[in-house]
């Protein structure tokens, strides 16, 4: 994890990871239900606030002093400034526990502070840990507060063990959400760098496509193609399939929607790389090749590309035989 | 025996590549020549394909077989979604409910040697087909 100091506020869209995360007013109630979290915890909990409002500042303290004992952790308040406002935050959270309204609001709140840990590079160890601090020192608290009722100490903290857990519950699997996300970036950022459109010469490009195409490829393979073909005003396209291990009838009617496409921007498409057995299977499922120009390999294809963008050449007015011979 | 068969679940676009690599492992097993084994992979990945645009999930099941002097393969690609209402209509060239080509089913057909298919409206869909090795 690379070392980054808390930026001065953070962008989070808390709405799309709900959305994202599928935290409806279900699953919310799901989760409820799994923990066996109910009105008496809430009723339980909000009896605390009070309390809680009281040996805040204390527990809050006392659990900073334990982050700045470590490096991993102190990092992250080098600058005093930030030092107070994270306090602050930290204590509005502490007291947010026993407010009551655990509803989608709240849980809109815990993904933010996932969230924000998650990005700042914080690992789950520390989140953890801090929790388990929490628990600790209110324990302490209520069992000396009840001292002599100390069931009542005991359901109390039993509420707040539930509500901890579905807050970490909550902070896990934002991480996992963030991570996964970043991950899906970084392939998709990977697959359109892994297909270059190559310039060949004036009028020439090639399209090496390696790894399988699913729709969501195919799109972007198309998308990319067609801009290409405008930019670079390109005559003659050669995509070349030899690295694409499946070619079926879903992928072959990608290929001739591109060609019908590229024919639309003045552009020839040459495939190759399709081999004989295969280009067989596809004729026998019903595929109609013929709109698909195909030559062997690459090399064919290039040469291939070559005729034709020299037919052009020699097809202008300039040229009697040609003119003769078009009537 | 165990290894004569491999069963493969079906839920995302990479299971339909490794169902056909998978199945043409096994095939190799008995003398198909390189086209007829395209000819099982396309079929496959065409199935397996309906499954993950039609029914989410299902599964892929491989077996080599013998039967009375010949040797084959046989693929049955099972799933529980929603069911095909009108599998003659289905069967047809170029029916598709999702805008594709709706070669997948008949071109199965045309690439294998026998095919069956049961559909049951909200159970789901068993497509069955053998390909044997010619000798
Ligand atoms: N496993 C299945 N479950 C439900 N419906 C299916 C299933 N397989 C096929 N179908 C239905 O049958 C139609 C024809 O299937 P077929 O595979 O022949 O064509 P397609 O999938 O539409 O197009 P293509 O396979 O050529 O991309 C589909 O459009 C779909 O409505
Ligand atoms: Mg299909």
């Amino acid at each position: 994890m690379e070392k980054q100091s808390l930026p001065k506020s953070l962008n989070i869209d808390t709405l799309n990871l709900m959305n994202g995360m599928s935290l409806d007013e279900n699953e919310i109630q799901h989760r409820k239900d799994w923990l066996q979290f109910d009105q008496s915890d809430e009723a339980r909990l909000t009896e605390l606030n009070e309390m809680a409002q009281g040996y805040a500042d204390e527990v809050i303290e006392s659990l900073y002093e334990h982050f700045l004992k470590f490096e991993d952790t102190q990092r992250f308040f080098e600058d005093p400034n930030i030092l107070k406002r994270v306090k602050n935050l930290q204590k509005q959270y502490f007291l947010r526990l026993t407010k009551g309204n655990y509803d989608s609001k709240y849980i809109e709140e815990r993904l933010k502070i996932g969230a924000v840990h998650a990005s700042i590079g914080l690992d789950v160890k520390w989140y953890l840990g801090a929790y388990n601090f929490y628990m600790r020192a209110v324990a302490t608290r209520l069992f000396k507060a009840f001292e002599s009722k100390p069931e009542k100490a005991l359901a109390a903290f039993f509420s707040l063990t539930k509500l901890v857990y579905m807050d970490i519950g909550l902070a896990i699997d934002t991480y996992i959400y963030q991570r996964e996300s970043t991950i899906q970036r970084q392939q998709e950022a990977i697959r359109e760098l892994s297909t270059p459109v190559l310039q060949l010469r004036k009028e020439l490009l090639i399209l090496p496509i390696i790894g399988a195409i699913d729709a969501q490829r195919a799109r972007q393979l198309t998308e990319q193609l067609l801009h290409a073909i405008r930019d670079k005003r390109a005559k003659v396209v050669v995509v070349d399939i030899t690295g694409v291990p499946t070619v079926d009838s879903r992928v072959a009617n990608h290929l001739v929607q591109t060609v019908d496409a590229s024919r639309l921007m003045g552009a020839t498409l040459i495939i190759t790389g399709l081999s004989a057995e295969v280009a067989q299977t596809l004729v026998t499922i019903g595929v109609d090749l013929t709109k698909i120009h195909t030559v062997g390999d690459l090399q064919g294809g290039i040469e291939e590309a070559d005729r034709i963008l020299g037919y052009q050449l020699i097809d202008s007015p300039a040229d009697p035989s040609h003119l003769s011979s078009q009537e | 025996m165990v290894d004569d068969q491999v069963s493969i679940p079906i839920l995302t676009d990479s299971d339909i590549v490794s169902a056909r690599q998978q199945a043409r492992e096994l095939a190799k097993r008995f003398s198909f020549s390189s086209s007829e084994l395209a000819g099982i992979a396309a079929a496959i990945s065409e199935l397996a394909r309906n499954i993950v645009s039609y029914a989410t999930q299902g599964t892929v099941n491989v077996s080599l077989i013998e039967e009375a002097n010949k040797k084959g393969i046989l693929v049955i690609v099972e799933d529980q979604g929603p069911g095909i209402s009108d599998i003659p209509l289905a069967m047809q060239d170029g029916y598709s409910t999702s805008n594709s080509l709706g070669l997948g089913l008949p071109g199965v057909k045309r690439l294998m040697d026998s095919f069956e298919i049961q559909s049951e409206i909200g159970k789901g869909t068993t497509v069955i087909v053998k390909k044997w090795v010619l000798r």
